[in-house]
C-alpha cells in the first residue's frame, strides 16, 4: 500500500517534470524557428540593402558618365562653332575630371591635344563598342598621369557634317569623390573593373582592406581563392551579358557575399565582397538577443528543475523521516506489547511458582502442626516437628522478603544505606552463613582475598552481603554434593585514589547453565527450571535483585557458565575509601611496630604487607621455620612484637613450630588458619598464642590482639551475655493481632518478663498516660494498627509532659521491614526497629541494650 | 523559519521590481534621439603610392604588415588617414611601376611615394621631391643612406629598410652536387656548368629587373671596397672614366650565362620579379635566383621554402658581394597634403617605428640605432654587410643614374643586343649626363 503510494507520488513527480520539459522544448523549438526565420528575413533584407547600395553607386557612376558625355557634346558643339577648333582645344586647361582634350580632324589620323602635343588614336581601344549617351567610350588604360583613365570620343558636327572627332580623357580617380566613403563599416571591398580588360581601375578609398592589392579579376579570384570552375563560368557569362551577380564564397576564412555589379550596361563593373557577418549585423544582434533569451529560458528551466528537485528531495526526506518515526513507534509499541506479554507471562508463571513455593512450606507447617497436635505428648516428636515447622516458616519468610525486595527495586524505592565496614566483617559473616551450607552438602568452600589495599571501606554492607549470599547460596544450591565453591575478593588496579576497585568472584564446578538461560538469568521471575518440576527451592528473584543492587552501586556483574562444568560470577565494585583508614595509634599504644610472617605463600605475605602498609608496622616475612629462626636470632630478641605463623603449611608443624620459635623470642604467636583447618583447638590451650582465620585482615588481627590482651575482660563479657535475661521486666505492647499478641506475651513470660497488650496506638497512649513512672520498662510498638498507628502513638508519647516520656525505650516491632520503615520509626521517636517475625534472641539483646543499658 | 520567509519575500519583491524596471525600460525613449544631426568629420588625408605585391589567399603579407604597423602609428599619432594607392604592372607590356610613379609624381597625384633608386635620382634632379633633411629622424640615418639619396644637396628620399640584394641559393641542391657556394664569377659559372650537366635546365632563375645586380657587383666591387670612391665618382662625373668600362665585365658575364643557357633570356625578358622565377625556385627546379633581403622573410616570396635556403652575395673579384640599392619614401614637391605627408614620414621613419618595422621584417634598418637579428638564411649576407662589404647599386652622387638605366640596358642584352652595343648605350648616356 505504501509502496503503491510512493509509486503514484513518483509517477506524479516525473510526469510533472516531463510536462515541464515538453513545455520548454516547445518554447525552444518556437524560439529556434523564430530565430531562423528572423535570420533569413534579415539576410534577405541585407541582400536587398547591399543591392540598393550597389544600385546607388551604379546610378552615381552612370550619372557622372552621362554628365561627362553631355558636357563633351556641349564642348563638341563649341568646337564646331569655333573658328579655329585646334586653338580652342589648346586653350583648354585640364581639370580633375577631364585631364586631356584632343581633336583629330575628319580624315586625319593625327590631331592635337590641349597638352600641346600631337595626338593619335593609338593606344585607345574603342573596339568593344561601349557607349555613353551615344558617345564611344574606350577601354581603360594608364594615362600620362600614371592613373587609370578612359576616353570618350564625340563627333564634332558643323552644318550636319562631321568635321572632326573630340577625344576627352577622364580619370577614374574623379569618380572616387562621388562615391560613399566606407562601405559596410569598411569591411566590404569594392573595386571598379573595366569589363573589357578585366583590370581593376579604381579602389575607392575606405573600401575594404588596405593590404589587398588586386590588379585584375584573375588576381581577385586568386587572392580570394575563388577557384570553382562552374562559378567562374557563371560569373564570366554574367559579365559578358552585363548582368549583376551575387554569390556566397568564403574569403579569408569568412563567409562573404561577393558581387559583380554592372555599370553602364556592363562597360564597367563594381566588384568586391562583403563578409556576411557585416551585412547581417542586425541579424547578429537579434540572434545574440535571442540567444540571451534562450539562455535565460534555459537557466530558468534548470532553476525550475533544480527547485523542483530540491523540493521533491525535501518532501521525500520529510516523508521518509515521518515513516521512520512511525516505524520506530510501531516497533516500540510492538516491543512494549511483547514486553508486556512476556511480563504478563512471567508474572503468571511467577504467581504459579509462588503458589507452589508458598503452598509447599505452608503444607509442611500445617501438616506438621496437625502431627504436632496428635503427638503433643511425645517430646522428641514435638521437637522434631517444631524444628521442621520453623524451617518451613523461615523459608516462607525468605520468599516474602525476596518478593518484597524485587517489587521495591522495580519501583525504584531502594536506597543504599552507606556506612563504614570492613572486608573482614563481610567475609566473616558470609563465611559464617555459607560454610555451614556448603559443609551440609559436603562441598569445599574456598575463600581467597588478594590484592586488597584497603579493608576499611564505605558502602552498604547489608546489600553487599545480600549480593554475596545470593551468589554463594546459589553456588551451593546448584553444585552437586562434594563439589567446590570458590569465593574470591580481588583488589584491582585503582582508578582513583578515593576508591577501592574490587572484583568479587564466585565460582563453582556445579551444574552450570545453558547459554539460553544465561541470557535471561538477570531478569526477574525466571528460574533455570520451573519450580514445580525443580527440586531446588527458590523464588527466581535472587539474580534480578543481585544485578539491580550491583548496578545501584555503580558496579557490573558478569556471568560465564558451561553446563556440567560450573559457573563463574564476577562482580566489580568501586567502593569509597573512608578518610580515616589506618589506626596507627592502636599499634603504637600496644608497642607493636614489627611483626614476622612465617611460612605463608609469597602472595599471602605480600597481601599482609600491603594491608599493613598504612599502619607503619614493619612486616617481615620468612619462607620457612628455619629462616624465621635465623631472622629472629639475627635481630634483637624483642624486635618482633608479634609472629604470624601459617597453620596450614603442615611442614612447619603447627604447635611444635611455635615452640621452636618461642625458644628464641617471647613474642606472641598468631596461627593463620583457614576456616576448614582442623586441630586448631589445641591452640586454645596454649598461652601467648591464638588462631587468626584466613584470609588475613588488619581488623581481624586487631580484634585478635585485643582479645589476647584483654582475655580477662572477654571472659567477663561472656558471662554478662548469659545474663541477657528479661527477668522481672514489664512491657507495654501495642499489637492489634491477637495471635501475635499472645505469642509475644508467651515469649516474654517464658523469659520471666510480663507484658500488657493494647490493641492500638491510642490505647497504648492512654495506658501510658495512666501508668506510674517506671511502671513499664519499655514499650513494644506495632506500627500498622487501627485508630492510631505506632508512629503517631510514639510521637504522642514522646510529647507527653512527663519525665519518662522522652526516656522510655520504644521498640518498633513491625512487619514493615524496610530501611525506610526503620528510618521513619526512628524519626517518629522510637529507639530501635525490629522486623517481624520476632527473633527472641535479637529481642532480648535489644531490650537489654535499651532497658538495661548493656552492650 | 522566519528568516526563510523573509528571504523568500525579499526575493519575490526583487524579482517583481526587476520585471517592473525591465518593462518600464522598454517603453522609455530618449526624446533627444528624434533629431539626429551628423556632421562629417573633416579628416586629414595623406595619399601614399606604393607597389603592391599580389595577394595570396589566406597569406599574410609580412612586408606590408610591418609597413602597416608604422602607418597605424602615424595615423594614431597624427590623426591622419593614410590612403593607399598602388600599381603593379600586369605584364611586361604594361607600364612599369617606375613609369607610372614618374607620371604620378609629375602630375601631383599623391603625397608620399615609395621610390626605386633610379626614380629617386630622376625625380630628385627634376626637383619634384621635397628636401627631407629637416626631418628630425635624419640624424639617426646611416651615412650610406644619405650618400645614396642625396641629390643636389637635398635628401629626397628615406627608406624604412636598407634593401640588400643577394643570391638566394638552394643549399640542398649545392650539397647534392658537392658544390661550394660561389665566390667569384668563375666559381659561379662552374656551379652553373655542373647543374646544367646534371640536367638542371636553367640553373639561374631571372626576371627583367634584377639581373643588373651581377653587373654592379662585378663593376663596383673595387670602387666601394678599398678604392677611392669619391675620386672615382668624380672621374665618372667628369667623363674622365668611362662608365662602360665598369659595366663591361658584368655584361660579358651575363652574356656568357645567356650563351650557355644558364639563364632563360627570353623568359627573363618578359618576367616580373619573383613571379617569373619564384615558382621554379620554390619547386627546386632552379637552384639560384636573385632577390632582395625582405624576400627571405615574406611568405608571398621566399619566406617559407621546403629546403635549406641561403642568401649570399653576388660573385665578384672581392668574393661574395651584397648589392645595395637605396630605395626610399619621397614626398611630392607640390603635394596636396605636403605637411601632413612630412609629418607622416617623421613618424614612420622614427627610431620607434623603425624598431617595429625592423623587428617584424627582420631587415637592415636605415637607422644607426636600430638593430635586430636576421633569419638564419640571411646570415651570410648580413655578415658581409656588417663588415661593410657591399656595393651600392644606386648613387645619386653619380650624374649617370645607374639602377634604372642598367636595368634597361640589361633588358636590351636579354633582347639580343651585343655587349658592345650595350656599352655604347652606356657611353651615350654618360655623354648625355655630362651635357646636363
Amino acid at each position: 500500500m505504501k509502496k503503491g503510494q510512493d509509486k503514484s507520488r513518483k509517477d506524479g513527480g516525473s510526469s510533472l517534470l516531463v510536462s515541464i520539459i515538453i513545455v520548454f522544448l516547445i518554447l525552444g523549438v518556437i524560439v529556434f524557428s523564430l530565430a531562423g526565420r528572423i535570420s533569413k528575413e534579415m539576410s534577405a533584407s541585407a541582400i536587398q540593402n547591399l543591392s540598393e547600395s550597389l544600385d546607388l553607386i551604379e546610378c552615381t557612376i552612370e550619372a557622372i558618365l552621362n554628365n561627362e558625355a553631355d558636357f563633351q557634346k556641349l564642348i563638341a558643339q563649341k568646337v564646331a562653332l569655333a573658328d579655329d577648333p585646334e586653338e580652342y582645344i589648346s586653350s583648354y586647361k585640364k581639370n580633375s575630371t577631364m585631364v586631356k582634350l584632343s581633336l583629330i580632324a575628319e580624315g586625319q589620323t593625327e590631331g592635337i591635344s590641349n597638352m600641346g602635343e600631337k595626338f593619335t588614336e593609338e593606344g585607345l581601344d574603342f573596339s568593344a563598342g561601349w557607349e555613353v549617351e551615344d558617345l564611344q567610350i574606350s577601354q581603360s588604360y594608364i594615362n600620362y598621369m600614371g592613373t587609370w583613365a578612359y576616353t570618350m570620343k564625340c563627333p564634332v558636327v558643323r552644318d550636319d557634317k562631321e568635321i572632326a572627332a573630340l577625344y576627352i580623357e577622364y580619370v577614374y580617380d574623379s569618380l572616387d569623390k562621388s562615391l560613399p566613403e566606407g562601405f559596410y563599416n569598411d569591411t566590404a571591398l569594392l573595386y571598379i573593373m573595366d569589363a573589357q580588360s578585366q583590370r581593376l581601375v579604381l579602389k575607392p578609398k575606405g573600401m575594404g582592406e588596405r593590404s589587398a592589392g588586386h590588379l585584375n579579376l584573375e588576381d581577385f579570384y586568386h587572392a580570394n581563392d575563388i577557384k570553382e570552375r562552374e562559378l567562374r563560368q557563371k560569373v564570366d557569362s554574367c559579365l559578358k551579358d552585363g548582368k549583376n551577380i551575387l554569390f556566397y564564397h568564403t574569403i579569408r576564412g569568412k563567409q562573404s557575399l561577393n558581387y559583380m555589379w554592372s555599370v553602364n550596361e556592363g562597360s564597367i563593373y563594381l566588384i568586391g565582397y562583403v563578409p556576411v557577418e557585416a551585412i547581417q549585423q542586425e541579424s547578429r544582434a537579434v540572434r545574440h538577443n535571442i540567444f540571451i533569451v534562450v539562455v535565460a529560458m534555459l537557466t530558468a528551466f534548470f532553476l525550475c528543475c533544480l527547485f523542483y528537485y530540491l523540493n521533491q528531495r525535501k518532501q521525500n526526506k520529510i516523508r521518509r523521516e515521518r515513516e521512520a518515526e512511525r516505524e520506530l513507534h510501531n516497533k516500540q509499541l510492538a516491543e512494549a506489547l511483547q514486553a508486556a506479554q512476556i511480563a504478563s507471562n512471567s508474572k503468571t508463571m511467577f504467581l504459579s511458582n509462588m503458589s507452589h513455593d508458598i503452598r509447599t512450606p505452608m503444607n509442611a507447617v500445617l501438616g506438621f502442626t496437625a502431627l504436632l497436635a496428635l503427638e503433643a505428648e511425645n517430646p522428641a516428636k514435638v521437637r522434631e516437628y517444631t524444628k521442621k515447622i520453623t524451617a518451613s516458616g523461615q523459608h516462607l519468610l525468605s520468599l516474602i522478603n525476596d518478593v518484597l525486595d524485587v517489587s521495591k527495586i522495580e519501583s525504584g524505592k531502594v536506597v543504599l544505606n552507606m556506612g563504614n565496614f570492613t572486608l573482614n566483617d563481610l567475609v566473616s559473616s558470609v563465611d559464617a552463613i555459607i560454610r555451614p551450607m556448603a559443609e551440609g552438602r559436603k562441598q569445599s568452600f574456598h575463600v581467597e582475598v588478594t590484592g586488597i589495599k584497603h579493608e576499611y571501606l564505605l558502602g552498604d554492607e547489608t546489600r553487599i552481603n545480600q549480593i554475596l549470599i545470593n551468589l554463594l547460596s546459589n553456588a551451593v544450591k546448584y553444585t552437586q554434593e562434594g563439589g567446590n565453591i570458590w569465593f574470591r575478593i580481588i583488589g584491582m588496579k585503582q582508578r582513583s585514589n578515593q576508591f577501592e576497585h574490587i572484583r568479587i568472584e564466585v565460582e563453582d564446578d556445579g551444574y552450570g547453565m545453558t547459554p539460553e538461560y544465561l541470557e535471561t538469568i538477570f531478569e526477574a521471575f525466571t528460574r533455570a527450571e520451573n519450580s514445580t518440576t525443580n527440586k531446588v527451592q527458590g523464588t527466581g528473584l535472587g539474580m534480578a535483585i543481585t544485578k539491580n543492587i550491583v548496578e545501584l552501586m555503580g558496579g557490573t556483574i558478569d556471568v560465564s557458565s558451561e553446563v556440567d562444568k560450573g559457573s563463574l560470577f564476577k562482580v566489580e565494585l568501586e567502593l569509597r575509601i573512608p578518610e580515616e583508614q589506618a589506626d596507627k595509634r592502636f599499634w603504637r599504644e600496644r608497642g607493636i611496630d614489627r611483626i614476622l610472617v612465617v611460612g605463608s605463600e609469597q602472595e599471602t605475605c605480600e597481601n599482609i604487607q600491603v594491608l599493613m602498609k598504612d599502619t607503619e608496622v614493619v612486616v617481615d616475612t620468612a619462607c620457612d621455620l628455619q629462616a624465621a629462626v635465623n631472622m629472629i636470632s639475627e635481630s634483637n630478641r624483642d624486635d618482633y612484637h608479634l609472629i604470624l605463623l601459617d597453620w596450614d603449611e603442615t611442614e612447619l608443624g603447627g604447635i611444635s613450630a611455635a615452640q621452636k620459635l618461642w625458644e628464641c623470642t617471647a613474642a606472641p604467636i598468631l596461627f593463620l588458619a583457614s576456616y576448614e583447618a582442623k586441630r586448631t583447638e589445641s591452640v586454645a590451650e596454649m598461652e601467648n598464642a591464638e588462631v587468626l582465620c584466613k584470609p588475613f585482615f588488619v581488623s581481624a588481627l586487631k580484634e585478635k590482639i585485643l582479645e589476647m590482651q584483654e582475655a580477662g575482660k572477654v571472659a567477663a563479657k561472656l558471662e554478662e551475655e548469659d545474663n541477657n535475661s528479661l527477668e522481672g521486666l514489664h512491657f507495654l505492647a501495642a499489637e492489634d493481632n491477637m495471635i501475635n499478641a499472645e505469642i509475644l506475651s508467651e515469649i516474654l513470660s517464658m523469659e520471666g518478663a510480663s507484658c500488657e497488650v493494647a490493641e492500638n496506638g491510642k490505647l497504648v497512649l492512654e495506658r501510658f498516660e495512666r501508668a506510674q513512672e517506671g511502671e513499664f520498662d519499655a514499650i513494644l510498638m506495632d506500627v500498622q494498627m487501627p485508630v492510631m498507628n505506632g508512629y503517631d502513638a510514639t510521637r504522642a508519647i514522646r510529647a507527653l509532659n512527663r519525665s519518662d516520656a522522652a526516656k522510655i525505650p520504644i521498640i518498633a516491632m513491625t512487619a514493615n521491614a524496610f530501611a525506610e520503615d526503620e528510618k521513619e520509626a526512628l524519626a517518629a521517636g522510637m529507639d530501635v526497629h525490629l522486623a517481624k517475625p520476632i527473633d527472641i534472641g535479637l529481642l532480648k539483646k535489644v531490650i537489654n541494650r535499651y532497658v538495661n543499658g548493656k552492650e | 523559519m522566519r528568516i526563510k520567509e523573509l528571504i523568500r519575500t525579499l526575493t519575490l519583491c526583487g524579482l517583481a521590481a526587476l520585471m517592473a524596471l525591465t518593462v518600464a525600460a522598454c517603453g522609455l525613449g530618449d526624446p533627444n534621439n528624434d533629431v539626429i544631426i551628423t556632421e562629417e568629420e573633416s579628416k586629414k588625408v595623406v595619399n601614399l603610392f606604393s607597389p603592391m605585391e599580389k595577394t595570396e589567399p589566406d597569406a599574410e603579407n609580412t612586408a606590408r604588415s610591418a609597413f602597416d604597423k608604422t602607418i597605424i602609428m602615424a595615423e594614431e599619432q597624427l590623426g591622419v588617414d593614410v590612403a593607399y594607392r598602388s600599381y603593379t604592372a600586369e605584364d611586361y607590356q604594361d607600364k612599369t611601376y617606375d613609369d607610372v610613379i614618374v607620371d604620378r609624381v609629375r602630375n601631383n597625384m599623391d603625397d608620399i611615394y615609395l621610390l626605386n633608386p633610379d626614380i629617386v635620382q630622376t625625380l630628385g634632379e627634376e626637383g619634384k621631391l621635397v628636401d627631407l633633411s629637416d626631418l628630425s629622424c635624419v640624424e639617426n640615418l646611416r651615412e650610406v643612406v644619405k650618400t645614396a639619396n642625396m641629390v643636389d644637396g637635398k635628401l629626397v628620399a628615406i627608406p624604412q629598410e636598407v634593401v640588400a640584394y643577394g643570391l638566394f641559393i638552394n643549399k640542398d641542391m649545392f650539397d647534392k652536387y658537392n658544390l661550394e657556394l660561389p665566390e667569384t664569377p668563375e666559381d659561379f659559372l662552374e656551379c652553373c656548368r655542373v647543374f646544367k650537366e646534371n640536367g638542371i635546365e636553367t640553373p639561374v632563375g631571372a626576371n627583367r629587373w634584377w639581373l643588373e645586380t651581377f653587373v654592379f657587383a662585378q663593376g663596383f666591387a673595387d670602387m666601394y671596397n678599398g678604392g677611392d670612391t669619391e675620386a672615382e665618382v668624380a672621374k665618372l662625373n667628369s667623363g674622365e672614366s668611362k662608365y662602360s668600362d665598369y659595366m663591361r665585365p658584368g655584361f660579358e658575364f651575363l652574356q656568357e650565362l645567356i650563351d650557355k643557357d644558364y639563364i632563360d633570356a627570353k623568359k627573363a625578358y618578359v618576367s616580373e620579379a619573383i613571379e617569373g622565377e619564384g615558382d621554379d625556385f620554390l619547386a627546386q627546379k632552379t637552384p639560384i635566383v636573385m632577390a632582395y633581403w625582405g624576400a627571405a622573410n615574406t611568405e608571398t616570396a621566399y619566406g617559407n621554402p621546403d629546403f635549406n635556403m641561403q642568401v649570399i652575395g653576388f660573385p665578384s673579384s672581392h668574393g661574395q658581394m651584397p648589392v645595395v640599392p637605396i630605395t626610399g619614401f619621397g614626398v611630392g614637391a607640390e603635394a596636396e597634403h605636403l605637411q601632413d605627408a612630412k609629418d607622416t614620414l617623421e613618424v614612420i621613419l622614427s627610431d620607434e617605428a623603425l624598431q617595429v618595422y625592423t623587428e617584424t621584417n627582420k631587415v637592415i634598418s636605415p637607422s644607426k640605432n636600430v638593430k635586430v637579428d636576421c633569419v638564419p638564411a640571411l646570415k651570410p649576407l648580413n655578415d658581409k654587410i656588417e663588415d661593410n662589404v657591399y656595393v651600392l647599386a644606386s648613387n645619386a652622387g653619380l650624374k649617370l643614374e645607374q639602377w634604372g638605366n642598367t636595368c634597361l640596358i640589361v633588358r636590351e642584352l636579354l633582347n639580343g643586343s651585343t655587349v658592345d652595343e650595350c656599352m655604347a648605350m652606356f657611353d651615350k648616356l654618360q655623354e648625355e649626363s655630362l651635357n646636363k
